[in-house]
């Protein structure tokens, strides 16, 4: 039903977002080759597609949409147009976001709760991607503390993601504010975001946990040499 | 392996994980892993994984989930590296 309203409300909610973005005066240099080369990853091929980021602050889901797609676009291929698991404190802030999180596709977790949580929202997930559609997780778990991809201390869910639906194509996300220092709950007015990504397929000979361990570590180190390449540019233009 | 060594496995493979450290001074059967010790969650996978290692048991989805204390644990050990009848 959520999937329903929210394709009825697509460009409605994806416009009055990129309104804001612009207020905000936030800026994806090359927009136009970022979308390209989503495209060409994604291919024309439906199906279950995972994109896993990095996380810094509580937009990122709509800095990588925007970066990623058109509004327009996800309105005639509502796959693109990526379901996310925001934190239910976070999205309970206001009955407004909790509105606009309906017609965004937000799937509200209880991050920190008890397993059977956890559980749930991993089932949600996976029913999800059975129906071919497409998920933005943060494989970190949450905002990183450290202030660069966390490979010490991220959650295991993505890799039981995989796990259950192993037909689910993978695209690394990596978005950061030049001016990022930290995590944060909003970028600075008028930061300019670095993005990149990177078609990724992960595999493991193991099962069980370990399993979900060695997938998203290997997703998580995807995303830390993506980071990489963002602070070797971040020399370079200093 | 009797439960006492198999307590004090179980304690020194968490210890690392552990952020309440005043509770982990005193530990019982009873103490809860994530609640009283301040273990993170997604580093319950690490713990049992590290289980599996030092004790050669292989940990079903099922029995991990079944793991809430240190006496759940050593029960569970325990269960694993009994002899088959």
């Amino acid at each position: 039903m959520q999937g329903v309203v929210s394709q009825a409300f697509t460009l409605l909610t994806y416009y009055s977002l990129e309104a804001w973005l612009r207020f905000r005066r936030y800026r994806i240099p090359d927009q136009g080759r970022i979308r390209t080369e989503f495209a060409a990853l994604v291919g024309d091929r439906r199906g279950p597609l995972l994109v896993c980021a990095n996380h810094l602050t509580l937009i990122d889901s709509l800095i990588i949409q925007w970066a990623l797609a058109p509004g327009w676009r996800l309105f005639v291929r509502p796959g693109w147009f990526f379901w996310n698991l925001p934190d239910k404190y976070n999205m309970s802030v206001n009955p407004f976001v909790r509105v606009l999180g309906y017609f965004g596709k937000c799937v509200l977790v209880l991050r920190k709760g008890p397993p059977e949580e956890a559980r749930r929202a991993l089932d949600k997930v996976a029913f999800l991607l059975s129906l071919g559609q497409s998920v933005l997780v943060f494989p970190e778990g949450g905002r990183s503390r450290v202030g660069r991809v966390d490979t010490r201390n991220f959650m295991y869910g993505v890799g039981r993601m995989l796990q259950e639906t192993p037909a689910a194509r993978v695209v690394c996300v990596f978005a950061r504010g030049l001016g990022q220092r930290e995590y944060s709950n909003f970028p600075r007015p008028g930061e300019t975001f670095f993005i990149r990504m990177q078609r990724v397929a992960p595999a493991t000979v193991s099962h069980g946990i370990r399993a979900d361990r060695d997938l998203a570590t290997q997703i998580v180190r995807h995303l830390s040499e993506m980071e990489q390449e963002y602070l070797e540019n971040a020399i370079l233009d200093r | 392996m009797d439960t006492a060594t198999a307590f004090g496995k179980v304690v020194s493979i968490i210890k690392p994980f552990v952020k309440n450290t005043a509770a982990f001074n005193a530990p019982t059967d009873g103490t809860r892993i994530i609640e009283d010790l301040g273990v993170n969650s997604a580093r319950l996978v690490d713990i049992i994984l590290a289980f599996e290692d030092e004790f050669g048991i292989e940990v079903d989805d099922e029995s991990a989930d079944r793991v809430r204390t240190l006496g759940d644990a050593v029960q569970m050990i325990m269960q694993k590296t009994a002899p088959a009848h």
